[in-house]
């Protein structure tokens, strides 16, 4: 699904990215763990298109097509979800307003027709259900006034709702106590299938205890250092990530 | 250069109809505006908005003009009476239900006094500028008189729509209008600008709202001149015991623009909340100044006003907070922000804080910006394409005083106006 080759990638005049591989198939869940300032928080905002970061070496394919090319709003309706690891507050616009339009403009790329109203409103309340928060939250500004953890769940309700095929969740456990981290886990693992993928992000392998994932990798200086299995964040968990550092 | 003849033959046939008594306090006040004339950019108060350079342009009082079909402004709830041209459109606005707007007393509107304006002899009084002033004492037509005995709420909300549509350059529309709440009595009113046509016109208003003790007035003001209109606005509001006066002021259009409120609080427990958000587009200049005065102990105010701009507009904010000696116990906050939305587009804002008193709550804050870079990209990461997420953002930035109107339906017209202007292809009824 998701095919990362030799990715480079700078910021200013700071390569972050040197040289990352990384092949994700449908199905699959991939934890990325490292330290901090490895480039985790950076390759999820370059597979969602943040023009903050200018690509200068190899490429990337999602389903085929070369997501390189794509601008965030194509790689949206092509399938891609970021959770962001900071969402953004957006008051005056109800949470309501916005997932309409993000997912009728989403229909609207993919040549397909609005969303009924009525049904919408069926199907955003089951999943707001879903996610233990309040229905009243739809009627209130994005992520206006929320905690931290508010914010986190919202991003998965947002993901229930947009049902992406590649989920890129940044850092969403950082910031959930044990509830919100179990809600939002089930989030996740309700749109685990055999067509869609996910890619965790994160500094903790608390979440992979609520998410398992199928691969764990470990992203150091801008590279993958280490891949395994489950095991490998459990080893990262007792060791820390000195001795990688020192292996890479 | 002041225009004198084009004001003085207007004066002439204008006054030649009226009483005696009431020809003398207009000419007065005629002979009063040609000796200060309009606002220079000398002036502190005036340093952004230049009339002075347009007192050449020659004026003429506005005849009646055809009706225009207005069906499209009327809200449904409301109970609408027209101005068009500055005159009381009885036939456009049956006096049914409304008929004692203008007054408990059953007052005739043709037969309300004129007054003389606060402070247009250019001493200590309230004008903004004593030579606006005393123009529209000159040549004002009753506007909105809406009084209500003590104890006494409106059923519906008054939608007062104050049509220009001029047939020449430099047609004058002149209004005064007047809201008077007895104890405890209860009202909600919309004064709706609205410019037709290209032509150039002058308009001034002054509105005189008095509340009494434990009085609930909510008032909109919608400013939708034509980019023709030179247009001056000045309201003055007394607030007395536990009265509550609940403003938003909203311009959307005109050419030169300046609207000056005034809220005094007098008595404790007054209370005033004014939102504004400016909009202006083209080539519009738009000038808002307000100064809330706390004359007294434990009166509460709040302001939030945001300002854009686009194109080559620009928008002027100046917000005074006067908390007098004695005020103790004020509770006040003042909130600006501001959007520029093109490289040309221009604001100035400016906060003024004077406090004499030393036990007050006074917070306040200015912000200046373009849109949020990071909340674009959010946007775009869920589907949206860009110019949409950018109208999004700008009608997010708007909306936060937008939804501050109480009267759903107006909300939803002022809002459907403002999306229709901003362009981006937002729809109102998707958004509210």
């Amino acid at each position: 699904m998701l095919e990362i080759q030799n990715l480079h990638a700078t910021v200013g005049d700071r390569e972050i990215l040197k040289g990352l591989s990384l092949t994700i198939k449908a199905g699959e869940v991939h934890a990325v763990m490292g330290p901090n300032g490895s480039g985790k928080s950076t390759l999820s905002k370059i597979l969602a298109g943040s023009e903050d970061y200018v690509v200068t070496g190899g490429s990337v394919r999602f389903e085929g097509r070369d997501l390189l090319e794509l601008n965030p709003e194509q790689r949206a309706a092509a399938g891609i979800f970021l959770g962001f690891q900071y969402p953004v507050e957006i008051p005056g616009v109800s949470n309501m307003v916005f997932l309409k339009a993000a997912l009728n403009a989403q229909r609207k790329q993919r040549g397909e027709g609005e969303i009924e109203t009525a049904d919408f409103l069926a199907w955003v309340r089951h999943r707001v259900k879903q996610m233990s928060m309040d229905p009243a939250m739809l009627s209130r500004g994005v992520n206006e006034g929320f905690s931290g953890g508010e914010k986190k769940r919202n991003e998965i309700l947002q993901m229930l709702v947009l049902e992406p095929n590649l989920m890129v969740l940044d850092e969403t456990d950082s910031g959930l106590d044990i509830d919100a981290l179990r809600i939002v886990s089930e989030g996740i693992n309700a749109m685990r299938a055999p067509t869609r993928a996910t890619l965790l992000v994160t500094h903790y392998q608390r979440l992979l205890d609520y998410v398992q994932p199928d691969v764990v990798h470990v992203l150091s200086g801008g590279r993958i250092v280490k891949s395994g299995g489950p095991d490998l964040a459990r080893e990262l968990e007792e060791k820390g990530y000195g001795w990688l550092q020192q292996a890479a | 250069m002041l225009n004198r003849d084009a004001y003085l033959s207007a004066f002439e046939r204008y006054s030649a109809q009226l009483p005696a008594a009431e020809r003398q306090t207009r000419s007065a006040a005629l002979r009063r505006f040609i000796d200060i004339g309009l606002p220079t950019t000398d002036l502190e108060e005036w340093k952004y908005t230049d009339f002075d350079k347009l007192a050449g342009e020659a004026v003429t009082l506005a005849e009646p003009s055809t009706q225009p079909d207005l069906a499209a402004w009327r809200l449904a709830d409301a109970d609408t009476h027209v101005w068009l041209n500055g005159m009381p459109q009885s036939s456009l606005s049956p006096r049914n239900a409304g008929g004692e707007a203008f007054g408990s007393s059953g007052t005739d509107i043709e037969s309300v006094p004129i007054r003389p304006n606060a402070g247009e002899g250019g001493g200590a009084g309230d004008a903004s500028h004593p030579g606006f002033a005393a123009l529209n004492t000159a040549f004002a037509r009753p506007g909105l008189q809406l009084d209500l005995a003590a104890g006494q709420t409106l059923e519906k909300p008054i939608q007062a729509l104050l049509v220009t549509q001029p047939l020449a350059d430099g047609e004058m529309v002149h209004l005064q209008h007047r809201i008077r709440l007895g104890e405890n009595a209860r009202a909600t009113v919309l004064l709706h600008d609205l410019g037709l046509g290209d032509a150039t016109r002058w308009l001034t208003q002054t509105l005189d709202i008095d509340l009494a003790a434990g009085a609930q007035l909510q008032l909109i003001r919608v400013q939708d001149e034509s980019a023709g209109a030179r247009s001056w606005f000045q309201a003055t509001a007394r607030l007395r015991d536990g009265a509550r006066l609940d403003a938003v002021q909203i311009d959307f259009g005109g050419g030169i623009v300046r609207n000056d409120w005034r809220v005094a609080l007098l008595a404790p427990g007054a209370t005033t909340a004014v939102h504004g958000l400016f909009a202006p587009t083209g080539r519009t200049h738009v000038d808002n100044h307000t100064q809330i005065d706390h004359r007294a102990p434990h009166c509460t105010s709040r302001e939030f006003v945001r300002g854009l701009a686009w194109e080559r507009a620009h928008a002027v904010f100046n917000g005074k907070i006067v908390v007098h000696p004695g005020a103790q116990k004020t509770d006040s906050e003042q909130r600006i922000a501001n959007l520029l939305l093109s490289k040309q587009a221009q604001i100035n804002a400016k906060p003024e804080l004077e406090i004499y008193a030393d036990d007050v709550k006074c917070a306040h804050g200015a912000t200046f910006g373009r849109l949020d870079l990071t909340a674009l990209f959010y946007l775009r990461t869920r589907g949206v394409p860009e110019a949409a997420a950018r109208a999004l953002l700008t009608f997010s930035f708007a909306n936060q005083i937008l939804q501050h109107i109480a009267w759903p339906a107006l909300r939803q017209a002022v809002t459907a106006r403002f999306l229709a202007r901003m362009g981006g292809g937002l729809d109102a009824g998707e958004l509210t």
